[in-house]
């Protein structure tokens, strides 16, 4: 498992990839805190253990039109 | 048919008893009301368009049917404001509070607008608000089209977001009641800040239908007023399923505002939630609470300690941020919104794992389970509305989107998507006001505002209005 620090440098690299030419260095330092505030959310949530049968509280509703 | 100034800030049911019985005049009220926002709006930033035509047509039509005993209930001819993420006909322009959609209109209104219209009542104005409802993770007051929300309380502090311009109009007079919206903190954190009462209803219980997505999961509407009261009036009016908006609920809403003699409340308390609190903002809280026990026995609970909350509802918010705002930031229009940290802020989102997203879904499941187990065995939490006092207009501070201090009652509140209300309960610094809030299981809003009320009947805070904002006769 790649450490916090290796994975905010990969994401990093992935937003200055594909929006980097509309930043400037100094905003590209500043979306560098935000990914790296992203990470460290994402690794506190991996601390809670989840089982298999623990679903995303969302609901898919299959849709079918109103018959007039 | 007169309107006096003590109208002005007269609670919605005072107001509407006086409109039933032909002793205030809907046109006079909309002209009162117009006239403040034009003038007064200015000076706390308060307002992006008065609707001055629509209003007069709209009180005209109130008036009209009111003399001719056509009484549609009690926001019939009492003029309102509107957040301006509420697309609004006519040719109104919806701002977002954002330079980039400074000229966008719709050709419809915005189904909570659309139910205030049937219930007579009367749109004065779309209020300001934080640029994309703070959804760029704004860190300071001047981050909207309309420049800083000012506060009614102290010129020199912010009057908190990102429902600025709805928290400060219902302080400062310039309207009876206003609408705005929270996915996390943007209803209760103006109330608070302005020291009017915010409600934010369950999840689901208002159509979200022409509101600005921010967060598709955890966007509310929700009134702002004077009174815990008013807010049930409102939200009476506001509830109920629309089938353009999927996520609202078949269960029906209906405003109990019965108070029954002797009633005793149990309340909790989450351990060490006014830790880190400003000095006044603990000592008004712990004040509310000895006020209550007048009429709830409280205790001390413990609630998802050590849980991720915070990570779980922002991981929501950035990922369906980042989604619905995907083309606004490919084409770089961020780059013209007015607080520099939001012409970046939302690009840091574009890489959050999808597999991150889903987790925090997952773990939203036992959030919102966890904390219904909880409060079952409670009316409401109670807590602090906010940890301080609204923030000075120069201060830089930490969005909650962008991981600010922990506020365990926002992000499961939120997350939950569980009703709580914010009602004044002091002041603190520079003159200020502080709130306390109460959060309640889903769809508990009667017992939220019950409670709110009671604490309402023991104490004058809410009766207390900003000095410079009072009428001149």
């Amino acid at each position: 498992v790649s450490t916090a620090e290796e994975r905010v440098r990969t994401l990093l690299d992935l937003v200055r990839e594909r929006y980097g030419s509309g930043l400037s260095p100094e905003e590209v330092e500043h979306v560098r805190t935000g990914v790296e505030r992203l990470v460290e959310a994402a690794d506190a949530m991996r601390l809670v253990p989840l089982n298999n049968s623990d679903e995303p509280l969302a609901t898919f509703v299959p849709h079918r039109a109103r018959e007039v | 048919l007169r309107v006096a100034s003590e109208h002005v800030f007269l609670p919605v049911r005072q107001l509407g008893q006086l409109v039933r019985d032909r002793h205030v005049s809907p046109v006079e009220l909309a002209e009162t009301f117009l006239d403040r926002l034009e003038s007064l709006g200015p000076e706390y930033n308060a307002v992006v368009t008065v609707t001055r035509d629509r209003a007069m047509r709209q009180a005209r039509n109130a008036e009209r049917e009111i003399l001719s005993d056509q009484y549609r209930g009690p926001l019939h001819g009492i003029p309102f404001g509107a957040k301006d993420l509420l697309a609004t006909s006519e040719g109104i322009p919806t701002t977002w509070g954002a330079i980039p959609y400074r000229d966008q209109t719709f050709d419809y209104d915005a189904t909570v607008l659309q139910k205030l219209e049937e219930s007579g009542a009367v749109l004065t104005a779309k209020l300001a608000m934080v640029e994309l409802a703070g959804g760029m993770g704004y860190r300071q007051p001047n981050a909207s089209i309309t420049g800083p929300g000012i506060n009614p309380w102290n010129k020199d502090a912010w009057s908190g977001g990102s429902s600025s311009g709805s928290g400060s109009s219902v302080a400062a007079g310039l309207v009876p009641f206003a609408i705005g919206s929270e996915t996390f903190g943007s209803i209760l954190s103006p109330a608070g800040n302005c020291g009017v009462a915010g409600l934010r209803p369950t999840y689901g219980r208002v159509s979200r239908y022409g509101a600005m997505a921010l967060s598709w999961t955890l966007d509310k509407l929700g009134p702002l007023c004077l009174t815990a009261d008013d807010c049930g009036l409102v939200l009476n009016t506001i509830a109920g399923y629309d089938p353009n908006d999927p996520s609202t609920t078949k269960r029906p809403y209906q405003y109990d505002a019965s108070d029954l003699p002797g009633q005793r409340f149990r309340l909790g308390v989450i351990k060490g939630v006014a830790d880190g609190a400003d000095e006044e903002v603990q000592a008004n809280f712990r004040e509310s609470l000895r006020v209550l026990e007048q009429v709830a026995s409280i205790d001390e609970v413990e609630m998802l300690e050590g849980f991720p909350s915070g990570e779980v509802t922002r991981t929501i918010l950035n990922a369906e941020a980042a989604s619905a705002f995907e083309d606004f930031l490919e084409t770089g229009r961020a780059s013209e919104l007015t607080a520099p940290e939001d012409r970046y802020g939302g690009y840091a989102r574009m890489s959050l794992l999808a597999t991150d997203y889903i987790r925090a879904l997952r773990l939203r499941g036992l959030m919102a389970r966890e904390a219904d187990r909880v409060m079952s065995r409670y009316d409401v939490l109670v807590a602090p509305s906010r940890a301080t006092v609204a923030s000075a207009l120069d201060e830089e501070f930490r969005s909650v989107a962008g991981g600010g201090a922990p506020d365990v009652m926002g992000a499961v509140g939120n997350g939950a998507g569980l009703p709580a209300i914010s009602v004044p309960n002091g002041f603190g610094a520079r003159g200020l006001p502080t709130g306390i809030q109460f959060m309640g299981r889903v769809y508990e809003e009667n017992r939220v505002l019950a409670v709110a009320r009671a604490y309402q009947s023991l104490t004058d805070w809410h009766q207390r209005h900003p000095p410079e904002a009072m009428p001149k006769n």
